[in-house]
């Protein structure tokens, strides 16, 4: 996704109204001249400038082009789906790391990845399970952390 | 001072911490060497294990990898002329040069052996400069401490950047984030959306394993690429022609060693700074400028030693002030702060073994890079070609891991996703990433300067200026920021160099 100058000084002016509107309302307990909201109202200003003069900058430049610009990776659809699968995978994690427990759920994204990467079948499977048990190890043998197991409680060690 | 240092020598000679030591240093080598992972993702990565750890293996760990991971950058960069990080981009051309003409050996040679002098001759100056600036500094107020921390966000804006607009947009986006949370100075919960796990602030690890290694991971899903081909299969001996060298370039490598380590130090600037400019001076006053870029030994001696010995530099302000000079050191600082070790000029009243601890730390690193160096350039032609398909998705798994692990929290993992996006998009957009990070590590510390600066003077912003060094330190500061605005206004390109990340 490849934002315009203009868009993008847009965006983060926006941001940084946003930022200024949350932060007048912040209550100051102590009744000190610079309370919370002091800060946060300095930097918001600063950004709001900064926004302000690239939103200018991509208004003067010509040509000046759409306001955003699919890059040429996003059009090619296997290229954009690859991509899609980083969030996926860590949406699936989240979601499932406790129902399906952290071994199976990391093979899981493992074999998906591999896949995408066109790794051969096989391989992709006997590498995520061996990857999953190695990186379950690291953490839960050598550093104490407490994954999830799930369905394989029974097998727990 | 001599009794820390021996109590340093036995906390760094302890089984374990030597352990983790060569660990990193073996985990440092191989990730530097696999072009697409950056010395700051080994870094990054990395941190979620340091959190398991006693504060001077987990510095350990950090120093070693990033000076590794540095070194081995040069190995793809002169058998593939891919470099593995960004700090060995400036003479890869002459190393792969060299391996065109069936010398990698010597290209390989000069990498190892120049960047252990340069690392050493780094470590040194750190060592010297570092306690007498700090004892300088402990007569520092709140004032002081606050120009000082401007000084180095407005140097990572302004001078190692080509975008200094987008840099500062990046910046402000950093201190913003980091106002999330009761770590103000009013105690006040400020921009949590009500809930319970922002109140501690973001946590820095998800945020660091995201930015650099989950967009890392998205960026390969775009670009793809298989395993490069290796034409060389046969490497020679490698410290063959190395005191040959020496003596033959002795300036060369004291002016890279020094040029680098003052890079270093200024804020904003880090290893591949250091290597650009070095090479380009190393050809500037060379008697065979024309050889440069054909294989030629000079420039590469040069911006070897350079790159190196930036690393122990941006670490003098990192460990005095605690302003980190590259994205690599604003990590160090968070494990820092994260081991109650927050940098300043009281660490060295304070716990003056730790930070000896971390001088020899910097001594060994670079010592045992010779060895472990060699190991892996004799295997570097197996390395390069382990499939990156493979590496990257579990690249992503041990980031959703290592964000989980520090607090059994699946939030933090959400978060990891969330700033792992927001580095792709910025970067996607040409906003460089490593302001962020500087913003969210300073940004507590810079606010608390400011509010107590003001306080002090009953909110008369004439506070700021009225101390003499604080009055130096305003005036570089604006000379810095004002010179870059001026020279944008002009339309004056800023130089091509970009702030590492």
């Amino acid at each position: 996704m490849k934002f315009n100058d203009l868009f993008a000084g847009m965006l983060f002016l926006a941001v940084a109204a946003a930022v200024a509107f949350a932060a007048r309302s912040l209550p100051n307990p102590s009744e000190q001249p610079l309370g919370p909201s002091a800060f946060p109202l300095i930097l918001s200003g600063l950004l709001g400038l900064c926004a302000a003069i690239l939103a200018v900058n991509g208004a003067r430049a010509t040509p000046r082009g759409p306001l955003f610009a699919l890059a040429d990776w996003a059009r090619n659809g296997g290229t954009l789906l690859r991509l899609l699968l980083v969030p996926a995978a860590v949406v699936f994690y989240i979601l499932c790391a406790d129902p399906l427990g952290f071994l199976l759920t990391a093979a899981l994204i493992l074999a998906v990845l591999f896949l995408a990467g066109s790794v051969r079948p096989l391989h992709a499977f006997a590498l995520a399970c061996i990857a999953a048990l190695v990186i379950h190890s690291l953490f839960y043998l050598g550093l104490g952390v407490q994954l999830p197991w799930g369905p394989l409680e029974p097998f727990r060690w | 001072m001599l009794d820390a240092y021996v109590t340093a020598l036995g906390m760094v000679l302890d089984p374990y911490v030597l352990f983790v030591i060569t660990a990193s240093a073996i985990y440092g080598l191989v990730v530097g060497c696999i072009p697409g992972l950056s010395a700051t993702m080994a870094t990054a990565l990395l941190v979620p294990l340091t959190f398991f750890m006693p504060p001077v293996p987990a510095i350990a760990a950090i120093v070693t990898t990033s000076t590794m991971a540095i070194f081995s950058g040069d190995i793809p960069g002169c058998l593939l002329r891919i470099p593995g990080t960004p700090a060995s981009a400036a003479y890869v051309d002459d190393s792969y040069q060299m391996t065109l003409k069936g010398k990698p050996e010597l290209a390989l040679g000069i990498g190892l052996w120049f960047s252990v002098i340069g690392g050493l001759f780094g470590t040194a100056v750190m060592m010297v400069a570092s306690p007498a600036i700090a004892d300088f500094a402990l007569g520092f107020g709140s004032v002081e401490f606050f120009w000082i921390v401007m000084l180095g966000l407005g140097g990572a804006v302004f001078i190692g950047s080509s975008t200094p607009l987008k840099a500062c947009i990046a910046l402000l986006i950093g201190l913003l984030i980091a106002m999330v949370g009761m770590n103000n100075p009013a105690g006040q919960p400020r921009f949590t959306f009500d809930s319970t796990e922002m109140l501690g602030g973001v946590s820095l690890i998800p945020m660091m394993v995201g930015m650099f290694a989950c967009s890392e991971v998205m960026r390969h899903m775009i670009s793809g690429g298989g395993a490069p081909q290796v034409v060389v299969r046969k490497i020679g001996p490698i410290f063959a022609n190395m005191w040959r060298l020496t003596k033959q370039y002795p300036w060369q490598l004291l002016r890279g060693s020094a040029l680098g380590t003052v890079i270093g130090i200024q804020p904003g600037s880090g290893a591949d700074m250091a290597a650009w400019m070095s090479y380009a001076m190393s050809k500037r006053l060379s008697k065979e400028p024309e050889k440069f870029g054909t294989g030629h030994p000079e420039g590469l001696i040069e911006a070897g030693a350079s790159n190196n010995s930036s690393l122990a530099g941006a670490w003098i302000p990192a460990l005095v002030f605690g302003i980190p000079g590259d994205s690599i050191t604003a990590i160090a600082i968070g494990v820092l702060m994260m081991k109650n070790m927050a940098p300043g000029p009281t660490i060295f009243v304070n716990n003056p073994e730790n930070v000896y601890a971390l001088f020899l730390v910097f001594v060994i690193a670079n010592l045992v890079m010779l060895p472990l160096g060699w190991a892996i350039i004799k295997v570097a032609t197996r390395v390069l070609t382990v499939p990156r398909k493979v590496l990257m998705p579990i690249i992503l798994l041990f980031a959703i891991v290592g964000s989980y692990a520090i607090n059994n929290s699946l939030f933090d993992v959400g978060l990891m996703l969330a700033f792992g996006v927001l580095a792709f998009v910025l970067e996607e957009n040409d906003f460089p990433v490593a302001p962020v990070i500087l913003g969210v590590v300073l940004g507590p510390l810079l606010e608390e300067y400011f509010i107590n600066s003001m306080i002090k003077s009953d909110g008369r912003l004439i506070g700021l200026v009225d101390r003499p060094i604080a009055a130096v330190l305003a005036a570089i500061t604006v000379t810095i920021v004002g010179w870059t605005i001026i020279a944008s206004v002009r339309g004056a390109k800023a130089p091509e160099l970009r702030a590492e990340g």
